[in-house]
């Protein structure tokens, strides 16, 4: 018991299941006596959020909206690993070095133009998503290679490898697993754009529009269990991510152990 | 003193320095040449000793082609000036890809050796039952000891075909039996071939010479900025190379001695 206010204390699995399960029982406690008049009692939004779940309605924008992010961070990564490859040759570092400023640009602002360059509000979204995704995929993507231990390559210089077979190794093969950690990573970011991006075009339907309705009607016990749906499929995502990064990259795992 | 014939140059420092804000290292001059014994495969063992922080390490990369010294130069092989590539390297760590089995890193190695070609597998088979590392092929670098990380280092500079190896510390961080154990894997590879030259950067003392044929002290002279060589010493003159329990002899302590006064 003493351990958990420890510093740098470390806890059996068992300790830690039932540490969490307190932390969230009290959380739903303070939700529960706090909560009073338009903010909805936790018995209240998990009723919506079963009710929720067994919906087709749900089920539908789910698909739209999981379809959307996935296109979307499938061309991200794409255009990221081009241009953090490509980031190692001088001419298009400054390239990188602009797409990672690119993060303080606001999509809001840049809605008209892209609305312009796209055919149809589908292309917007995914557009509009692509662009908001990427700079945050390549900041963390080329914070990667400048951390690779100056060691790899020294191996490389002693194996007699040139420069491009250098850059294969290292940052190709070598540093593969981390596109799926970046995922993961950034899975939360393109999470966060997709309600904004598909209240640009709701005829298509999707988690965002959803949110969106019920917002304007002052559904909030539904807009919180739509929370909870959100919430739980990023931590689906999140688990999904790092299974397959271990399962494709087994020394992955092994790294992790040891660095633990 | 054992019956030899010091041969051809194997590997030439001239004039090296190496400057950065302040000299590092300066005027470095020293030779290794083909030592041959009537009867017996012998290569060369040659350690460069020094104090922590004398430059050893800068050195180290100068010599293996991954720096190189503000002026002089190395050269290997006929007057060639060395490149990074040309020397087999073992660092103080034993790095290895760490995305990389035992296997794959070996192989990476011998498809860069162009006289294993078509025989690399084999090679990759005879070399780990050298070493006992059959059973390790198929595991990752971070599965391995440290003593394990050692072998395959070796082998994989050894696969990669170079005369030279080159070692940063590699007595440093081993227990007692894994000591005895890396001594006698040096001592296997300077056996292996005639030209195999392995040169040794390290302050273990003790553990480098016991297992030399020449040392070469790195060290300050008083009034002067960077480290030369202070002192070379011939061990086969002085009949305390190429013997196994040299450790034990007197006059192999009084060497030390030396070594250590010189520091």
């Amino acid at each position: 018991m003493k351990k958990i206010f420890q510093p740098f204390a470390t806890v059996n699995k068992q300790t830690v299941m039932t540490m969490v399960a307190v932390q969230v029982v009290i959380t739903l406690l303070l939700w529960h006596t706090m909560s009073a008049g338009l903010i909805p009692k936790p018995a209240k939004v998990a009723s919506a959020f079963v009710q929720l779940l067994g919906s087709k309605l749900l089920l539908d924008n789910i698909l739209v909206s999981l379809l959307l992010t996935l296109k979307a961070m499938l061309y991200s990564i794409l255009i990221t690993l081009l241009f953090a490859y490509l980031s190692v040759l001088p001419f298009f570092r400054s390239v990188a070095l602009f797409i990672v400023k690119c993060r303080y640009l606001t999509l809001t602002g840049l809605i008209f133009i892209f609305t312009l360059l796209t055919k149809d509000g589908s292309e917007l979204k995914l557009s509009l998503l692509v662009f908001g995704i990427v700079p945050f995929f390549v900041t963390s993507f080329l914070s990667v290679i400048v951390n690779i231990n100056p060691q790899e390559y020294e191996l490389c210089k002693t194996l007699g490898y040139n420069n491009w077979q250098t850059l294969y190794e290292v940052i190709i093969i070598g540093k593969a697993d981390q596109v799926f950690e970046i995922l993961r990573q950034n899975f939360a970011i393109s999470w966060l754009m997709i309600t904004m991006v598909e209240g640009l075009s709701m005829s298509e339907g999707g988690i965002g529009t959803l949110l969106i309705k019920y917002n304007k009607y002052n559904d909030l016990t539904n807009v919180l269990a739509l929370q909870l749906v959100i919430f739980v499929i990023g931590l689906c995502f999140d688990y999904l991510l790092g299974t397959m990064r271990h399962w494709l990259f087994p020394y992955s795992k092994l790294k992790e152990v040891k660095a633990s | 003193m054992t019956q030899h014939t010091k041969e051809e140059v194997l590997l030439q420092a001239t004039d090296v320095q190496l400057t950065f804000d302040r000299s590092i290292l300066r005027d470095i001059n020293f030779c290794i040449r083909n030592i041959t014994r009537p009867g017996v495969l012998q290569g060369q063992v040659v350690t460069l000793i020094g104090r922590s922080g004398i430059g050893k390490t800068q050195l180290f990369k100068i010599l293996s082609g991954l720096q190189s010294p503000t002026s002089g130069q190395v050269t290997i092989n006929n007057n060639k000036p060395v490149k990074a590539g040309d020397m087999g390297v073992i660092f103080q760590n034993y790095y290895l890809f760490e995305w990389r089995t035992v296997h794959q890193s070996l192989m990476l190695a011998a498809k860069k050796n162009k006289a294993l070609f078509g025989r690399e597998k084999q090679t990759i088979e005879q070399y780990a039952e050298q070493f006992q590392l059959t059973g390790h092929l198929n595991l990752y670098p971070q599965q391995l000891s440290g003593g394990q990380r050692q072998r395959v280092s070796i082998m994989q500079q050894l696969l990669k075909g170079s005369n030279f190896i080159l070692l940063d510390e590699p007595f440093s961080g081993l227990d007692v039996c894994m000591l005895d154990k890396a001594v006698e894997m040096l001592l296997q590879v300077s056996l292996s071939d005639e030209l195999k030259t392995l040169i040794i950067v390290s302050h273990d003392i003790e553990n480098s010479v016991a297992i030399s044929d020449t040392v070469y002290i790195l060290g300050n002279e008083p009034g002067k900025e960077g480290a030369t060589i202070k002192k070379e010493i011939d061990l086969i003159e002085r009949d305390l190379a190429w013997q196994k329990h040299i450790k034990q002899e007197r006059r192999f302590m009084e060497t030390i001695e030396e070594i250590k006064a010189c520091l």
